[in-house]
């Protein structure tokens, strides 16, 4: 039963150059649509911290000398004092989030290897045929 | 204009040089050989024996 | 060494040079930059100590990667490493996309690294007091001059990789043993340790980062048709180079985490260089700078070996267009395959911030995991063992790829926590082109000539 092996086209040079210049801008446009969205990003929050001094923002003596070493100083950061080490204490990351929104993220993932397994699988098949009936 | 600044330009120059190398090269290479033998590379050997090409075997370290 | 020009018989394949020392340097120097900078954002989602359990749990993930690739490698040795694989094992749709995977996972490190290695110069210039300092030539010429490299040769360009590797590797070493952890003189663990500031959702959240102690690793199988005897290369040099890894990254946490506050270590742009700032040894501080200098390179040089690699293989078998199946006749590289992914690495070197690039790499490497596990399952169930020669075996199967799939779900989740719009983009992404792949490119895909191995047929087919 051995059928005759599939002859695939030949492309043309400009079909292999628009090829090449379609995955190209889909890689641009994946990267940087989310960027120009401003999509980006994790979500942040930043602590409020009332007192910031050293002990107030919880840091101990240890801590304090090797921030210092490291060129940092305590208050607030303002002008006078552009080395503050405030702001990099209090960033926070927020991990609230909507369960809906990771429902719907768990599903895009596995939809997704759903669906190039299924249609591998059948692709692999017919690579499979002509492999061992031509033979 | 400080050295910095000389460093940086340095660094452009240099880049540019590999670049145009790279360029001329490849314009090169695919003029003077035929499509057909640049792109004959087979998947598939695994061994070091059966690889073709003979000429290649044991030259080099 | 000499790459002769001669050519004799009618076809051109990649040059068989390399030796198990060459596997090693471009699984280990892809990833040991992953110490250098990138891991601690961990701390920063986690805490200190939840950057170490993740450390450990993605040390556990990249064991069961190196075992399962190991073993499927020994026995599919081609260029395009996990490609090839899928091709062979899962289907064409399939290995469209890892091959894509692994471009992208590629071409984005060697972009953040490229960004890197420009800050560093950048600051130091500015340290030594000249103002209006640039980063952009630099991660320029960093990426032409490894374009370039790569181009001329596959054997010079792994031998500098396993150099400059090993003086990076040994810099960590160097670090560890002058700050004396058995005197206590430097090391401030008690002190600075804060237990976990997120609970035990930071540990979550950490292994996002954990990753990147590991990430790059399993490119050791690009060298497939390039290292003399891949049978037995490839597993030694992808198993040294994770024991190699774990022994780094535990060293590089406990360096760093004894010595800086987790607030600061969380948020760092080069971590072991500050560690080496705190010890006050001017030294050391010239070795962790050139440690971080070596293993930006050797990453970026790695990456574009790897990418060339797996684009190369994709146009051979026309999965792409063809024209990237080239072998310069001269240096037997991928030339084209080297050349097109320039400036794609330079866009985005450009233009796009680091945690950005960093993050489009680890996702496109989750992928390829999560991708690793089902196929070393359908592998063992299509061949089992006895049906082909393995060149090595890996045991307890099927336990670490049920461990993979389990560690890849919950970095799944730790992605999105922060990091949600980016997977979904990324995922829109994969399934745009693989539409794009079966509706459209197939076409031009001879279907029997795709399985080279000479192999039985599967079991069920």
């Amino acid at each position: 039963m051995a059928k005759a092996p599939y002859q695939p086209p030949v492309q043309s040079k400009l079909g292999q150059t628009f090829d090449t210049l379609f995955l190209l801008v889909l890689v641009m446009a994946s990267l940087f649509v989310p960027l120009y969205l401003g999509l980006a990003g994790g979500g942040k929050t930043t602590l409020e911290l009332k007192d910031q001094t050293w002990a107030g923002m919880g840091q101990n003596a240890t801590m304090q000398a090797q921030w210092e070493k490291l060129g940092y100083t305590q208050g607030a950061k303002t002008d006078a004092n552009p080395t503050s080490a405030a702001d990099l204490i209090s960033a926070r990351f927020d991990y609230t989030f909507e369960p809906l929104e990771l429902v719907l993220t768990a599903l895009v993932v596995i939809g997704y290897f759903f669906i190039v397994f299924h249609w591998s699988k059948k692709e692999y098949r017919e690579v499979i045929d002509e492999r061992f009936n031509n033979k | 204009m400080n050295h910095f600044q000389l460093l940086e330009y340095a660094a452009w120059g240099l880049s540019a040089l590999f670049g145009l190398w790279m360029l001329i090269d490849l314009i090169r290479t695919d003029r003077t050989y035929s499509e057909e033998l640049l792109t004959s590379s087979q998947e598939g050997e695994i061994e070091d024996a059966l690889v073709i090409d003979p000429t290649h075997q044991g030259g080099h370290r | 060494m000499s790459q002769s020009t001669a050519i004799h018989g009618e076809k051109i394949s990649l040059l068989r040079v390399l030796g198990p020392g060459h596997v090693w340097a471009l699984g280990v120097g892809i990833v040991l930059v992953g110490e250098y900078m990138g891991w601690n954002f961990a701390v920063g989602k986690g805490g200190a100590i939840a950057a170490l359990i993740a450390c450990w749990f993605a040390g556990l993930l990249y064991t069961c990667v190196a075992m399962i690739d190991s073993e499927v490698t020994s026995t599919v040795a081609a260029a395009g490493g996990q490609y090839a694989q899928a091709k062979h094992i899962v289907g064409p749709l399939m290995a469209f996309n890892v091959g894509l995977f692994l471009v992208f996972a590629y071409t984005m490190l060697e972009a953040g690294n490229a960004i890197t290695l420009g800050y560093l110069v950048q600051t130091v210039g500015s340290m030594s007091g000249f103002a209006d300092t640039h980063d952009k030539p630099f991660i320029v010429l960093t990426i032409m001059f490894l374009a370039w490299l790569n181009y001329r040769g596959v054997y010079a360009t792994l031998t500098f990789n396993l150099v400059i590797t090993a003086i990076a590797f040994v810099a960590i070493l160097v670090l560890f043993f002058a700050v004396q952890p058995w005197t206590g003189e430097y090391m401030k663990h008690r002190e600075l340790l804060t237990g976990l500031p997120y609970g035990w959702l930071g540990v979550l959240a950490a292994l996002h980062f954990g990753m990147w102690f590991y990430l790059g690793i399993e490119g050791t199988t690009q060298a497939a048709e390039e290292v003399r005897s891949p049978a037995r290369a490839l597993p030694l040099g992808t198993m040294t180079g994770i024991i190699t890894l774990l022994i780094a990254a535990t060293l590089t946490w406990y360096v760093c985490a004894g010595l800086m506050p987790w607030e600061y270590l969380g948020q760092a742009v080069t971590p072991l260089f500050d560690a080496a700032r705190l010890t006050d040894s001017t030294v050391l501080m010239v070795l962790l700078f050139i440690g971080t200098i070596f293993s930006t390179l050797a990453s970026a040089n790695g990456c574009i070996n790897d990418a060339s690699r797996a684009w190369f293989s994709m146009g051979r078998d026309r999965y792409l267009p063809q024209v990237f199946g080239a072998v310069h006749p001269k240096y037997r590289t991928p030339y084209r395959s080297i050349v097109f992914l320039v400036p794609v690495a330079l866009v985005f070197a450009y233009f796009a911030p680091l945690d950005q690039v960093i993050t489009f790499s680890i996702l496109s490497g989750l992928l390829e995991y999560t991708f690793m596990a089902i196929n070393v399952m359908m592998f063992r169930q299509k061949w089992p063992l006895g049906t082909i020669k393995r060149g090595y075996v890996h045991p307890f199967h099927p336990l670490p790829a049920i461990v993979l799939l389990v560690l890849c779900s919950a970095t799944y989740f730790a992605v999105f926590l922060g990091y949600g719009t980016q997977l979904v983009a990324m995922m829109v992404f994969y399934i745009v082109a693989s539409l794009w792949f079966a509706l459209h490119r197939y076409k031009f895909v001879r279907r029997g000539a795709q399985f080279t191995m000479p192999w039985p047929k599967p079991v069920g087919y």
